[in-house]
């Protein structure tokens, strides 16, 4: 059963070999922002002074994302760090911070954070969304399914203009209703792109 | 049916000469083929410090007898890495937490694991994986 979790999570956990040995941890999580995947993350070695590494980890050599750790078959599956990042990286550093805009050119906020669906699948499902004042007086964080948004880019998120509805305190909440917007979006001839 | 913390702490008999070669202080584990492999050894006489399952004739609740000093030279049979398995924690193959192992029950005639426990319940030992020095993975329930 997959989870949801924010990406930004994601940083600093574990990464385990199905034959038990800690080999890095996740620095860095890697988005095809239009394609809506996690094409995989930068490492880096574990332990208070190591630094960055030098390979990667492709989503391809994923066996799972769980809460304690991400597994993996063995190191064989990390690649050089520039076959990573080099696909996605661009797309990455934009999406977090890129303007929020309604289909009626109003601005709503800014991308915080991206949600990603756990397990094996490194699905995009989702943003969270900094809202501004007329959104959201309290500030609160806005998550809107990635169906939802109208178009991402590098350089914006476009949603529909009652994104309002979607504003939900936290993510148990816009968990339920991701659900059921994907289960919507997966039934055969459901229509919507997902 | 036997248990890792029973035999931990037995002394190694040998069967041909009844000699001692000392006692046991670990077992290793073949994790991916859910076996006993060897037995790690404590305090024996000639520095011999693991020897291969198969050189291990019984296991009673007082000693663990050998079939013989030679049958326990290390050398014909290499061990895989040695991780102590009690008290490892417990990861499944989706990246889940599951406690600690407590203890490990084993087919003392096959050195087939049979049951580990946890802290959070039993796994049989056909779901055992992996065991490294971060964790001992078990395949999750489907």
């Amino acid at each position: 059963m997959n989870t949801l979790e924010l990406a930004s999570g994601l940083s600093g956990r574990v990464v385990v070999t199905l034959g038990g040995e800690a080999v890095a941890q996740v620095k860095d999580v890697v988005f095809d922002g239009p394609a809506g995947r996690i094409t995989g993350f930068t490492l880096s070695g574990r332990g208070l002074l190591a630094g960055p590494m030098k390979r990667s980890l492709p989503f391809s050599g994923v066996h799972a994302i769980g809460p304690s750790a991400v597994m993996i078959a063995g190191e064989t599956v990390f690649e050089d760090r520039d076959a990573v990042v080099g696909r996605g990286e661009a797309e990455h550093g934009k999406v977090l911070g890129a303007p929020v805009l309604t289909e009626h050119g109003t601005g709503i906020g800014t991308v915080a954070d991206v949600v990603v669906e756990t397990g094996a699948s490194g699905r995009v499902v989702g943003f969270e969304i900094l809202a501004e004042d007329h959104l959201d007086r309290r500030h609160r964080k806005v998550f809107v399914p990635r169906g939802e948004a109208l178009a991402v880019s590098g350089e914006a998120l476009v949603v529909p203009a009652h994104a309002q509805h979607f504003v939900a305190d936290d993510l148990p909440s816009f968990a339920a209703q991701a659900e059921a917007f994907l289960t919507h979006t997966r039934r055969p001839g459901g229509g919507r792109p997902s | 049916m036997m248990l890792f913390s029973r035999t931990i702490g037995l002394p190694v008999i040998t069967g041909d000469d009844a000699t001692s070669l000392g006692t046991v202080r670990d077992l290793t584990l073949d994790a991916a083929g859910a076996v006993v492999a060897g037995v790690r050894l404590s305090g024996g006489p000639d520095r011999t410090d693991a020897l291969p399952w198969t050189a291990v004739a019984a296991v009673g609740p007082d000693a663990l007898i050998v079939r013989s000093r030679h049958a326990a030279d290390p050398e014909q049979t290499p061990l895989p890495a040695h991780h102590s398995p009690l008290g490892s924690r417990v990861l499944t193959d989706l990246g889940t937490e599951h406690g600690t192992v407590q203890d490990i029950a084993f087919d003392a005639a096959s050195g087939r694991v049979l049951t580990l426990y946890t802290a959070l319940g039993d796994i049989p030992g056909a779901r055992l994986l992996g065991l490294g020095s971060y964790a001992l993975v078990v395949r999750a329930q489907p």
